[in-house]
């Protein structure tokens, strides 16, 4: 027993001199090791900002910055996050966030908002200054396109048409093609320049051929379709197509920035919007079968695409990295990209509205200041022209109007060009703490339309209706 | 030769033997308690006020108000229905189907037990893993049955197409699923009838049916009982396969009541109403466990 207490006090003592003699020397300045977790979706695009961090981010602090993405598979990316944040565990000090989570997610006290940190850094004044107006929008302000700040762009994200050059180039096709449509059958970029929704019902079908039936050079190993575009119960799937089809009607969505005596009832079941919705389900029955189940989403119409089902689709950018592929794609040498078709105006004009994908990263409440400087030292080593460079060079797309406005930019990728061109008709869904309910409400009536349960009309009452009871519940609506 | 000293004070008393049974109990019950109890008493105080889980706003005190709105909704009393058709129909399917593979296997025959092996696999595979095999076995581009149909027809066929097509496609998934586990239920009560009934039985001349009615079923019907009502059970919660064969389409017409309180809860963040919506199943499945209990006594007291 005395053994054991000689040497308790012999282990406080040369602790007390340990403990005062450090006190004694003068400070050493130390590299402060800190992690950056950031919740992302498992996709090329965040995947490739794992592998350049780990390349090239050095923090000009000199502290030992790491930045660990935490990657989590699309399908319960939402749930996960939310998951996250509400049981309070403070896991992450960023996260890729879909723009239409940033009502839910900020009014539940969990996304800082940047204004201060923005107005006391020239860098990022500047840097907000050069990325796409359209973009600041949808992916950083909150009440939406309001001057409050609370993300910026990790990957922007476009829908544009992927289609069948050895198709739509070959002289038999475009000869077929002209006999009986008269038009010209698309075949470079700017043929697809001059594609409305008409043209894109002819090239559905045209391009409908049965086992067997002769398509461009050879013969049709399978049922073959012209066209197809999502339509699916999943998520926004259905959604993101469809709220195209009512802004170039010249309809639209409840709009949440007239709150609140903007309306739902007669807005989102307008005369155009029905129009739209039917000209929509019209030419989905040019698209393969799995439309009438009311699950063909962007993956499955890639998938499609990619085993040589389908002439042409409209897929987000994002997932065009695959498509190239000759690993995962029987057609990644004859696919070539081109804008939208959209409605032709009586100018002779074409309109592509169309909803803005892509997703912004966000920096947490619950960060030091420290991890919040870090954090904005990855904003802007991500959004530097290099990086974003490099990023576009490997299949992602850049948010900054000076990197876009590059010559070469449209070069780094074959949708480049497709891409920068729909920019400008993006808008966005809605952003507000009730979204989801808005959304799964909306896309389960879209579902009863597309799988014959229910008119255009029918389903679009349902909608606005519904949508009327949960905004005058949330008190949105007077 | 000195005795082990006895521990004094709180820690004595602590060991005594009248208590060590509790003390070794006791973290088990610690983690049950925190785990399971008290999340259970949580949700169910969240009942009755007016909280979400996304929200900052401090929770109010709303009494039965969730209550009456889950109760007087009409969605919820759609999911029900849908979720009492799928209940009915797969756990009588499970019932039919196993009850033919028990006669099957009851007899020896070459490959028996490799082929039992082989029938078994369903119920022991993972939800998302039949969940994803059905969900790629009726795609109507390149599905296998699809392509089946359409030798016959000629055209490609989506069941998941309409309400009531899709309801029969998430039938037979789950029934593919747990029809093996019926089985074993009979199976277990068949080889326990002795076999000198039977052998008296043919003595007598009784027909199959008789021989049946009077001497396997009254065997077996407890056991058939407890198959019913573990399935109905089970199925009542059903969710993985359904969320991702059909994820409640097309419209709304598979979304089984397990799926909406998951909306409820972790899509819309209505946490209130998804808590009291889950105390109102927790009251069924009570019911229905109940039932079962009452069925595995009345075995017990047969054996």
């Amino acid at each position: 027993m005395q053994f054991v207490k000689s040497t308790c006090l012999a282990i406080a003592a040369g602790a007390a001199t340990l403990a005062l003699s450090a006190g004694a020397l003068p400070k050493v300045v130390s590299a402060e090791e800190i992690v950056i977790r950031m919740a992302a979706p498992d996709w090329p695009p965040t995947r490739f900002m794992q592998e350049e961090a780990n390349r090239s981010y050095k923090a000009p602090s000199g502290n030992d910055v790491r930045l660990e993405l935490d990657f989590i598979p699309w399908g319960n990316f939402y749930e996960r996050v939310a998951a996250s944040l509400t049981s309070g565990e403070q896991k992450y000090q960023m996260i890729v966030t879909d723009s239409q989570w940033l009502g839910s997610f900020i009014e539940g006290g969990y996304y800082m908002k940047l204004n201060k940190f923005i107005d006391a850094d020239p860098e990022l004044q500047a840097l907000m200054e050069d990325l796409h107006p359209a973009l600041v929008a949808a992916y950083s302000t909150y009440p939406h396109k309001s001057e409050n700040y609370y993300g910026f762009p990790q990957m922007p994200d476009t829908m544009v048409t992927w289609y069948r050059k050895d198709l739509f180039c070959n002289d038999a096709e475009r000869a077929a093609f002209k006999e009986t449509f008269g038009g010209t059958l698309p075949c470079s970029y700017e043929d697809w320049e001059n594609v409305d929704w008409k043209a894109w019902e002819n090239i559905g079908n045209h391009f409908r051929r049965a086992k067997g039936d002769k398509l461009g050079d050879g013969v049709a190993d399978d049922d073959f379709y012209g066209v197809a575009y999502q339509a699916s119960k999943t998520y926004d799937f259905s959604t993101m197509q469809i709220n195209a089809f009512f802004w170039q009607w010249g309809g639209g969505i409840w709009d949440e920035t007239k709150e609140p005596e903007g309306k739902a009832i007669g807005v989102v079941n307008s005369d155009a919007n029905v129009a739209g919705f039917e000209r929509y389900l019209d030419l989905l029955k040019l698209a393969p079968p799995a439309y009438k189940t009311g699950q063909m989403g962007i993956f499955e119409i890639q998938d499609l695409f990619m085993q040589g089902k389908v002439g042409a689709i409209i897929d987000w950018v994002g997932l065009g990295e695959p498509v190239l592929d000759p690993k995962t794609s029987q057609v990644s040498d004859k696919v070539a990209f081109g804008v939208t078709p959209g409605k032709r105006g009586s100018d002779g004009k074409i309109e592509r509205w169309a909803n803005i994908g892509g997703q912004p990263f966000v920096l947490t409440t619950w960060n030091s200041d420290t991890v919040n400087q870090e954090a904005l030292d990855i904003v802007k080593w991500w959004l530097s022209e290099d990086t974003q460079i490099k990023f576009a060079k490997n299949g992602g797309q850049s948010g900054l109007k000076s990197v876009m406005a590059m010559d070469e930019y449209k070069t780094f990728r074959p949708w480049n060009q497709a891409h920068v061109a729909m920019l400008p008709w993006q808008r966005d869904v809605w952003h507000i703490p009730e979204f989801f309910e808005l959304l799964t409400q909306q896309q389960e009536e879209f579902d009863k339309a597309i799988t014959g349960q229910k008119s255009a009309r029918e389903a679009l009452d349902a909608v606005a209706t519904f949508q009327d009871d949960i905004l005058r519940e949330a008190e949105r609506i007077e | 030769m000195s005795h082990p000293t006895e521990p004094q004070g709180f820690v004595g008393w602590l060991l005594s033997p009248e208590r060590r049974g509790a003390l070794l109990v006791a973290p088990a019950i610690f983690v049950l308690f925190v785990m399971n109890i008290f999340p259970l008493m949580w949700s169910f105080g969240l009942s009755f006020f007016n909280y979400r889980a996304n929200r900052l706003t401090v929770p109010s005190f709303r009494g039965l108000y969730y209550y009456e709105r889950v109760l007087t909704d009409p969605v919820v009393w759609e999911r029900f229905q849908t979720t009492a058709i799928i209940v009915g129909s797969s756990v009588l399917l499970q019932l039919i189907v196993g009850f033919l593979l028990a006669l099957l296997f009851e007899r020896a025959f070459p490959g028996r037990r490799i082929l039992l092996m082989l029938v078994l696999t369903p119920m022991m595979l993972s939800f998302v893993a039949v969940g994803v095999f059905f969900k790629l076995f009726y795609e109507p581009t390149f599905g296998l049955l699809s392509q089946f149909v359409s030798v016959f027809t000629g055209e490609p066929y989506a069941i998941l197409a309409t309400p009531t097509s899709a309801l029969i496609g998430i039938v037979v998934a789950d029934a593919w699923m747990w029809s093996p586990f019926v089985m074993l239920l009979v199976l277990a009560g068949l080889v326990s009838v002795p076999k000198y009934l039977y052998e008296a039985a043919e003595i007598d001349r009784a027909s199959w049916w008789r021989r049946f009615r009077t001497i396997t079923f009254p065997y077996i019907k407890s056991l058939l009982l407890l198959a019913v009502l573990f399935r109905t059970i089970e199925t009542f919660k059903l969710f993985d396969i359904v969320y991702l064969i059909t994820e409640g389409g097309p419209g709304s017409s598979t979304e089984t009541i397990a799926v909406y309180v998951y909306r409820l809860a972790f899509q819309f963040f209505r946490t209130s109403q998804a808590s009291a919506l889950a105390y109102i199943l927790l009251f069924v499945v009570i019911v229905l466990t109940n039932l079962y209990l009452y069925g595995v006594q009345r075995r017990s007291q047969e054996l």
